[in-house]
């Protein structure tokens, strides 16, 4: 009996997940200066009449080429020092704040929202991460979750804006094996300078790293993590109308758009792995000897003649370039193409595996 | 599609088709791969050198040369040629596939290569005379239809043989646009069952011998010559229907304006020239189940304005 089909058997089909990283370096010329015209206005940076957040595109993102890299925000407490009815967009800024905690931190048993914690250990309280930088990036950067321990990013915390210096980077390099998973948005791990300061938080899931706005200063006024570092205040670009003397300053003095054109411009470098989680469907297309030495390629006969044999005794020979994957009715639900030609006679057998990604 | 790398290790390049991602999506647990078949659309066998100079080991020097396309998502332009598996290797010949033009009622239309289907009664009273043209709104009162034979198509072996059982075609899966017609018996016009409609509306038939009697029967005449067979050698089974035109084409231009245009053709009861007659050009696909042999059978659906 001729057939064109073979039925997969049980120990022919089998599942597998495989974890894929890549590598997604970002400079902080993306961020700021690469696509600045001479009047100052930069076409990748993209405002929104509500102010609450400002977004980062690879391009100008009037261009269909452009793509949604990250967003930045800032925010703070309604608890914080900054906070207070003089303060520039003040319920904007512990709007953003509040949302992002309760998205990212949960809350308690009564119902608050929980704060960022400095060092993720909520119950024993500690310090509070009451002002904050927040990074949100784009699935298609971040994907299915940043790799642990791959995250790192630099600030240049001191000097002006024309002239920055000291530089700041902040990593999560021991979050490899040393992360939480009390957040209600997946786990977490802590962002730490090189001096094991705790300088902010990394949801690996949701793709948002939080910053401590401590990074720009060291000003004990805030409810900051301690530093010996920033010794300058001239956070801000040139000819910008927000207050430029200091990070706090700029939170309080500034709208959130513009607190986020300051901090771009002292973003030097960010970078991290992301990983997609492939499931994969790999089928054994089992080719024995006897099996699919003929084709009904219209080519192969001459006058039903075979046109690869001259003689009864000759061995016939078929050549496979595509595998078709069917359902149980005959649809041909998946396809698979070989790179060349697979020469298939009686004397040869073949195990062709097809993996499909889901 | 673009030609896939072959400069080094063979690679595969799998896809789920357009139809394969809609089950997927329905989410009923329809998208579920059973089995598998092997193609090679892109080898022309025409390139086996049986006679090279340089020996066996390049007679398919060219064959094994031939660069591959990435694979396709529609899963209608694929696998249009199967590998086949027969357990015996001391086959020298195989059967194919052709349309029988001997067959009383079963003439192309002159000149087009075509058989037309008539959508509406108009059109029917106005060409239904012409050889080939087919009567889609009443098929029942028309003689006209399509027959495939199956068999050895070759004067080295005789008809009087019976075909080798192996080689016989049992099954028949038919695919048309749904959008345009349905099959039906030729005899009675019954409907055929369809089995699945896919994404790109092309409706599945199968027909089997035995079960679609109507349809699929043994071609039993093992004379030699006979006059009204179109295959040479042994004969295996033949496949007859008719097509039934849709409701859209036959009560609308629409779907002709869209795929469509028009031409000239002599009415064949006045024998005058009618302007403008809408037309359709496709393909029904027939494949034998069992031998994988696949045939397009060219068919245009007409209408009168």
């Amino acid at each position: 009996m001729a057939t064109t089909f073979k039925t997969f058997l049980t120990n022919d089909v089998v599942s597998t997940r495989t974890m894929l990283h890549e590598a997604i370096p970002m400079t902080g010329t993306i961020a700021s200066g690469t696509y600045t015209n001479k009047a100052g206005a930069e076409h990748n940076i993209k405002n929104y009449s509500h102010g609450m957040f400002q977004s980062v595109y690879d391009y100008p993102y009037l261009s269909s080429s452009a793509n949604h890299i990250y967003d930045i925000a800032v925010g703070y407490s309604a608890l914080s020092a900054l906070s207070g009815a003089s303060s520039i967009q003040n319920s904007k800024k512990i709007n953003i704040y509040n949302q992002m905690a309760q998205v990212l931190m949960g809350h308690s048993a009564s119902g608050e929202i929980l704060r960022f914690d400095q060092d993720g250990d909520l119950l024993s309280g500690g310090t509070k991460l009451n002002e904050c930088v927040f990074f949100n990036f784009s699935r298609l950067l971040s994907k299915d979750e940043i790799k642990k321990g791959s995250f790192s990013a630099t600030f240049l915390t001191g000097g002006t804006q024309a002239a920055p210096f000291g530089a700041l980077t902040v990593t999560d390099a021991a979050a490899t094996n040393d992360f939480r998973i009390n957040s209600p948005a997946g786990e977490y791990g802590i962002l730490q300078d090189g001096s094991s300061n705790k300088l902010g938080l990394l949801f690996y899931q949701a793709g948002i790293a939080v910053v401590t706005a401590s990074v720009f200063t060291s000003l004990s006024t805030l409810n900051l993590i301690a530093r010996q570092r920033l010794v300058s205040y001239g956070i801000g670009a040139p000819g910008a109308s927000y207050d430029t003397s200091s990070m706090e300053s700029l939170m309080t003095g500034s709208h959130i758009t513009a607190s986020c054109d300051a901090i771009r411009n002292r973003l030097q470098s960010v970078s991290f792995n992301n990983t997609t989680e492939l499931n994969s469907t790999i089928y054994f297309c089992r080719v024995n000897h006897n099996d699919y030495n003929y084709t009904a390629n219209p080519t192969y006969l001459s006058g039903s003649k075979i046109r690869v044999k001259n003689a009864t005794t000759d061995s016939p020979v078929s050549y496979i370039t595509t595998i078709g994957l069917y359902s149980a009715d005959n649809e041909l639900l998946a396809v698979a193409k070989l790179s060349e030609p697979l020469k298939k006679d009686p004397t040869t057998e073949f195990t062709l595996r097809v993996r499909l990604d889901y | 599609m673009a030609f896939l790398d072959n400069s080094g290790d063979i690679i595969l390049d799998a896809v789920l088709t357009d139809t394969g991602r809609m089950r997927l999506a329905k989410g009923d647990g329809s998208f579920k791969i059973a089995k598998f078949a092997l193609g090679d659309d892109e080898i022309n066998y025409a390139l086996y050198n049986k006679n090279h100079t340089s020996g066996s080991a390049y007679y398919d020097l060219e064959i094994l040369q031939t660069p591959v396309l990435e694979a396709f998502t529609n899963n209608g332009s694929s696998m249009k040629s199967k590998l086949v598996s027969i357990p015996r290797t001391n086959l020298l010949y195989m059967p194919i596939l052709k349309i029988n033009p001997f067959a009383s009622g079963n003439e192309q239309v002159e000149s087009s290569g075509s058989f037309f289907v008539a959508v509406d009664s108009d059109t029917e009273s106005s060409f239904g005379l012409e050889g080939g043209v087919l009567g889609g709104e009443n098929p029942s009162a028309d003689n006209s239809f399509i027959r495939v034979d199956q068999g050895l198509d070759t004067t080295e072996v005789s008809p009087t043989y019976t075909i080798d059982a192996d080689l016989a075609e049992t099954q028949y899966i038919i695919e048309i646009d749904n959008r345009l017609g349905k099959i039906c018996a030729s005899t009675d016009a019954t409907l055929a069952n369809i089995s699945f409609i896919d994404d790109d509306n092309i409706a599945t038939y199968f027909l089997s011998l035995g079960t679609d009697l109507k349809f699929v029967k043994e071609n039993t005449n093992r004379s030699n010559p006979a006059p009204l067979e179109c295959i040479a050698g042994p004969r295996g089974t033949t496949l007859t229907f008719k097509v039934q035109a849709s409701l859209d084409l036959n009560t609308s231009t629409y779907l002709f304006e869209r795929l469509g245009g028009t031409f000239n053709m002599r009415d064949a009861t006045t024998g005058a020239t009618v302007s403008s007659v809408y037309y359709i050009d496709t393909t029904i696909r027939v494949t034998g189940a069992t031998t994988g042999y696949r045939l397009d059978v060219p068919v245009r659906f007409i209408k009168k304005p």
